[in-house]
């Protein structure tokens, strides 16, 4: 699927005192199967901006488009666009209320009136998608799982609408090492198997690193930055001009440069930067 | 003298749908006062059940907490045990209370019987500690994230704690949001020796304590400085955790062979020693 934002703005609160102009402009176009970073400080709009990807605010000005239909708005049209982008916010499981996990992940399939054999279906392979187990996991509750298992579970309910869009909000906040990895590696898994697009709102850059390969930075509700992931994320002056740190292997590599070592700073995972570290080291070594 | 907090054989289990969970077994753990003691564990591994016992919001099925020599299952110290910890959780939204800042500083104030005079006073100071002087009369909800976790640690100040246990308190800020909690918590634990138990799923934040105390399905496993703790990597990583990215490079340029001390955790450590 096709997104393309167009001059698009939102203002909370619009002709009210308390009016606050929360994107001011956006374009940005995403294409099937891309895999989008968005980054940007508290408040600069990139919530905003991916409610109104998904067709949940109406823009103020401007427009989204999914496929060229225009996302917001009460037509047929419009309805199934965004029934195609799946959105799972910060801490989705909070949202958890049905008494089991397969009625949980059921919810929506259900009411999309599919047929029973076809929810059932469609349970079981989002469940397997998020690597749980769908014949023990199923009429367990929810309640009684680990904070990480009704993570999956959420995210689960999310895939079984079997989105072509898939726009996840720092989805491994609050997890463990473990199963932060586990987690991004179930979401890389999504991505590749129905060729979706993925879109990742994160600070974190092990995060990002690990499952997008385009950034793009929002700041005082416009776009300033938009490119390869490396590239934006080694952009260390930008980064902090808009209140971002750079990642700790970019301020690493960038401290040995000074230093007089050849290395490349655009290395954002660690073993990235211990490789090209060792290999400067060799290098140096064998010039003496 | 004994130490200020004091954990002996500390077991909690609860009833779930009939079904008893063992969160806590057998912890003993003691905190010492001044200290900055960072707390890890996976999820679900008691880190929270853990730091409600350290003031008696939650109470021991078996073994006993003593802060500062008053154990916490008499209901008569609970107050004196709620003023000596004080406590800070992950959502800001959560804990904010009033329309002003200064009054949701006071709130808890108000309910221990001061006069007006010394809880303005005490109001003051707070929010000097955390430097919000300036937004005494704004509303809370117009906070940054991180400014709300600054509010909240104002509030647990203006009671004079000797010690603050926050429970994954950046989880869910922004990168400069964490950076102004963790900095005013150890400048607090600096300056003015109270006490910290800082729980957190970040390496990186754990590796910045003088102490880390890791948790693995509700017992005590590691307990030692951060290099003792995130060394070998391995035992780490059997444990559900990780290094920080900087230890983890270290890590990984020893094992190609370069010549490292351990202990390497911030960019500037590692820097330094290589160049």
């Amino acid at each position: 699927m096709l997104i393309q934002a167009q001059q698009l703005a939102y203002t909370y609160a619009p002709g009210t005192p308390l009016a606050r102009p929360a994107l001011r402009g956006v374009d940005v176009e995403i294409g099937p199967g891309e895999r989008v970073g968005i980054l940007g400080p508290t408040g600069s709009g990139k919530s905003t901006l991916v409610q109104l990807l998904a067709g949940l605010l109406a823009p103020t000005a401007g427009r989204v488009l999914l496929d060229g239909v225009a996302a917001h708005g009460h037509s047929a049209a419009a309805r199934a666009c965004r029934r195609r982008v799946g959105l799972a916010f910060q801490y989705p499981e909070e949202q958890i209320f049905e008494p089991t996990v397969f009625r949980e992940v059921a919810f929506g399939p259900r009411r999309l009136r599919l047929p029973e054999a076809q929810v059932e279906e469609r349970v079981r392979w989002a469940l397997q998608m998020v690597g749980l187990e769908p014949a023990t996991m199923e009429q367990r509750s929810p309640l009684s799982l680990s904070g990480g298992e009704m993570r999956r579970v959420a995210l689960a309910g999310v895939l079984a609408m079997q989105p072509q869009v898939l726009i996840l909000d720092e989805p491994a906040a609050g997890l463990d090492p473990q199963g932060r990895r586990e987690l991004l590696a179930r979401m890389r898994a999504w991505q590749e198997q129905v060729n979706g697009t993925l879109i990742l709102v994160s600070h974190n850059v092990d995060d990002l690193a690990r499952l997008v390969e385009r950034a793009v930075v929002v700041a005082h509700g416009r776009i300033v930055a938009d490119g390869p992931l490396r590239r934006v994320l080694s952009d260390s002056e930008r980064l902090r001009a808009v209140g971002l740190d750079a990642p700790q292997t970019v301020t690493l590599l960038q401290a040995l440069r000074r230093a007089g070592w050849p290395v490349r700073t655009d290395r954002l995972l660690p073993e990235e930067a211990a490789g090209e570290i060792a290999r400067a080291g060799r290098l140096l070594e064998a010039a003496g | 003298m004994a130490a200020f907090i004091e954990i002996r054989g500390l077991e909690y289990a609860y009833d779930l749908h009939g079904r008893r969970v063992a969160a806590l077994q057998g912890i003993d753990l003691t905190i010492e006062r001044g200290e900055f003691v960072a707390l890890i564990g996976p999820n679900g591994s008691g880190k929270s059940t853990l730091a409600r016992h350290l003031n008696g919001l939650l109470l021991p099925t078996a073994g006993e907490v003593r802060v500062d020599g008053l154990t916490t299952t008499d209901p008569r110290h609970l107050q004196a045990v709620r003023q000596q910890v004080g406590m800070v959780f992950q959502n800001p939204d959560n804990q904010l209370v009033a329309s002003t800042v200064e009054e949701d500083v006071a709130f808890g104030l108000e309910n221990i019987a001061l006069p007006p005079a010394e809880i303005r006073q005490r109001v003051d100071q707070a929010l000097a500690s955390v430097g919000l002087q300036g937004y005494r009369t704004h509303p809370p909800q117009m906070l940054s994230g991180g400014q709300k976790q600054q509010v909240a640690i104002a509030g647990v100040l203006a009671a004079r704690p000797a010690c603050i246990v926050l429970d994954e308190p950046t989880a869910m800020l922004d990168p400069p949001g964490r950076q102004r909690v963790l900095a005013l918590v150890r400048q607090l634990n600096a300056a003015e020796g109270i006490a910290v138990v800082w729980i957190t799923q970040s390496m990186e934040e754990a590796a910045a304590a003088r102490r880390v105390v890791a948790l693995h399905a509700g017992r005590v496993v590691l307990d030692g400085p951060p290099p003792q703790v995130f060394e070998p990597p391995e035992r780490l990583q059997a444990l559900g955790l990780a290094l920080p990215p900087v230890g983890e490079i270290a890590h990984r340029l020893r094992a190609q062979g370069l010549d490292l001390p351990g202990g390497l955790f911030t960019v500037e450590a590692l820097a330094r020693a290589l160049c």
